[in-house]
């Protein structure tokens, strides 16, 4: 395909690169962002009010942990993972079930985690394994694990009252607490993905698979250490998930890809792979969480939020290519 | 095609002799598991899998998927993959629903309908051919858009009622114990098998779609063949809008909602690739599409979970991208 053509070439000016586009970047989305805050406000002045801020932070907070776990599958050159609504379901239910059991939220959260990085497992045993295509194997996995998810339950919910259902109502510093995790986790991955071997060797396999290999970086490695790092944040984004959303179901979850994938891309995460911030995600997901928001004020039914998310990720991506393909000599 | 990518088996846009690509390539495979299909369904249901009332079941449900398959097929042979293809179906069946419960004549709301999948498939291209935004994020984009704009056209009863007697009797017309639209369906992907394989275009097509730089060089027009690859995928699922509104006298949000993902996997297993260009042909994936079809069939007359279709689709998915891989397809890393 032509992404991974052109990704093969482009990674002769990645360190130079990104950071100058990563700001203009910023600089833009935030424009874009202030723009929709300053309409809705101008429009409608009671936009202006905590509870406003307590919807956007609600929805930045799963989507956001998510984000982060989609974009290192992203930056690695894993493209894109198909299978997160498979994998934030069963760690969700994982979470139900343990704290139906009256473990304190400490197990509740490992144990959400260590599923995630089994399920990041078992994508990255077939993905390197069987040397498969990940979007192919995601793809699947995420058809398997849905289906076998509704073989086990139809509905499920955290128990009143339990540890984690006061951790989806509590609030911190005037926003919703489960906001909170998701900052932090958005600024200790950008600050690893930069500041650490790990994390440059992570984007040097993105960037040019064949030069990372040559460097003696082991692919196979990277693929496990990405795909389960990915898995266990899923894990912790279905505790956040599982605390605030109510009773869910095995379809629960699907409408919140595109959202993520949405986030990725505007954060300037390119698709294929090498290149991009984490700390843009900050940003992205909150612009893209506050849409539905501003929708709802403007006196538009949720139906017209799809359009929105549409129109915006294609945008996204036609700029995204265009760019790719300007910077490929 | 370039010499690296590809096996001795993958079918070769140079290549002379495209039956016998046809019998050694991923054809065979798909027929195998196609008979396999047949078979269980004959030891385990009986000969009633096999009745006339049973294939004619089977039949009215595989149109659409028949007719979005051997045109969206065209897109995933360039290497261009389409993904809005179940919303397209969704959004043109409102479309025209709507159409005709506001008094417009067959034909007309037809052309209308048809046009609108055109300037669809022509908005994809724009991005991801002119402006080379890659084709699953901006299709996905495109899925999203169309679907929010369907849910709008249907309001809050979520459906349009557009029962239009002699389209109804039409589109459920039985020939020879089997739906007149199954047969056209069939007959619509023997068309586009011989497009694929006997004429120019479906070499180019090809060609594109397996190497486009080397295409480039051999002087075919990249971004003139995808954006008819892509054109013509969004009409192929216009058309089936068109047809589900015939079906089922109605237009719901929900039409097509996910058919992508159900109508690609069945064309994987029957030998396409989302991800790379220039592999599989339509004979293939529409028996990728019935294979499907037989195990969903055999699961319900057995009154098993309709979840376990799922899970065998995923696992045929997998063992047919694997197989694929080892008949000499790309591996990754």
């Amino acid at each position: 395909m032509t992404a991974q053509s052109a990704a093969a070439s482009t990674n002769a000016n990645l360190p130079t690169r990104p950071s100058l586009a990563g700001w203009g970047n910023a600089a833009i989305l935030i424009a874009v962002w202030l723009a929709l805050v300053v309409a809705t406000g101008l429009y409608r002045p009671d936009f202006f009010a905590h509870q406003t801020l307590l919807a956007i932070a609600f929805t930045m907070s799963v989507v956001g942990v998510l984000a982060v776990a989609q974009g290192l599958i992203a930056i690695s050159g894993g493209f894109i993972d198909l299978s997160q609504p498979a994998g934030l379901i069963l760690c969700s239910l994982v979470a139900v079930r343990l704290s139906e059991a009256g473990m304190p939220l400490a197990l509740v959260v490992v144990g959400a985690i260590l599923a995630g990085m089994a399920w990041g497992a078992v994508n990255a045993s077939i993905v390197a394994l069987a040397k498969l295509n990940p979007v192919i194997v995601t793809l699947a996995t995420n058809f398997i694990g849905l289906a076998a998810l509704y073989l086990v339950f139809q509905l499920a919910q955290v128990p009143n009252g339990s540890e984690i259902y006061v951790l989806g109502r509590a609030s911190l510093l005037g926003l919703p607490a489960i906001w909170w995790p998701m900052v932090i986790i958005i600024l200790i991955v950008g600050f690893l993905m930069r500041a650490t071997r790990y994390g440059r060797r992570t984007t040097a396999v993105g960037g040019n698979r064949a030069a990372a290999k040559a460097r003696g970086i082991s692919l196979k490695r990277t693929r496990y250490a990405t795909f389960m790092a990915a898995g266990g944040l899923v894990g912790f984004a279905a505790v956040l998930f599982a605390s605030a959303a109510g009773p869910f179901n095995p379809s629960s979850a699907s409408t919140l890809q595109l959202n993520v994938i949405a986030a990725v891309i505007l954060a300037g995460i390119s698709l294929s792979g090498g290149r991009g911030h984490f700390w843009m995600l900050l940003i992205a997901v909150g612009f893209l969480s506050t849409i539905p928001t501003s929708l709802v004020f403007f006196g538009l039914s949720s139906d017209t939020q799809a359009i929105f998310q549409g129109a915006i990720l294609m945008v996204a991506v036609a700029v995204d290519g265009y760019r790719a393909r300007r910077s490929t000599p | 095609m370039s010499d690296l990518a590809t096996g001795p088996a993958a079918p070769t846009t140079a290549t002379n002799r495209p039956l016998r690509d046809l019998l050694t390539g991923s054809v065979v495979s798909i027929s195998l598991t196609f008979l396999v299909v047949i078979l269980i369904g004959l030891f385990w249901v009986g000969p009633k899998f096999l009745s006339s009332g049973n294939v004619s079941i089977m039949g009215t449900f595989l149109v659409i998927p028949l007719i979005v398959g051997a045109f969206s097929g065209f897109a995933l042979l360039a290497g261009v993959v389409d993904l809005s293809i179940g919303s397209v179906v969704g959004l043109s069946a409102a479309v025209f629903a709507w159409l005709i419960s506001h008094g417009w004549g067959l034909p007309e709301a037809a052309v209308v309908t048809l046009a609108m999948s055109l300037v669809i498939g022509a908005l994809n291209a724009l991005a991801i051919v002119r402006f080379g935004a890659d084709p699953i994020a901006a299709t996905l984009g495109m899925l999203t858009a169309l679907r929010g704009i369907t849910w709008v056209l249907a309001g809050n009863q979520r459906m349009i009622p557009a029962f239009d007697i002699n389209w109804f009797t039409l589109v459920n017309t039985q020939v020879l114990g089997l739906p007149l639209f199954f047969l056209i369906a069939i007959g619509l992907t023997l068309v586009a098998t011989l497009i694929v394989t006997k004429t120019r275009l479906g070499r180019h097509v090809q060609a594109v779609g397996g190497d486009d730089r080397a295409a480039a060089r051999a002087g075919i027009s990249v971004a003139g063949v995808r954006t008819f690859a892509l054109m013509m995928s969004a009409l192929g699922a216009g058309i089936g809008g068109i047809i589900s509104v015939g079906q089922l006298g109605s237009a719901a949000g929900a039409t097509g909602f996910g058919l992508e993902f159900q109508v690609y996997a069945a064309l994987m297993i029957g030998g396409y690739s989302i991800l790379r260009g220039g592999v599989g042909n339509p004979i293939g994936g529409a028996l990728g599409l019935l294979a499907v079809a037989g195990v969903s069939n055999i699961l319900d007359l057995r009154a098993i979970s309709p979840y376990y279709v799922n899970i065998i689709v995923g696992l045929l998915l997998l063992a047919a991208v694997l197989l694929d891989r080892i008949r000499g397809g790309d591996a990754y890393e």
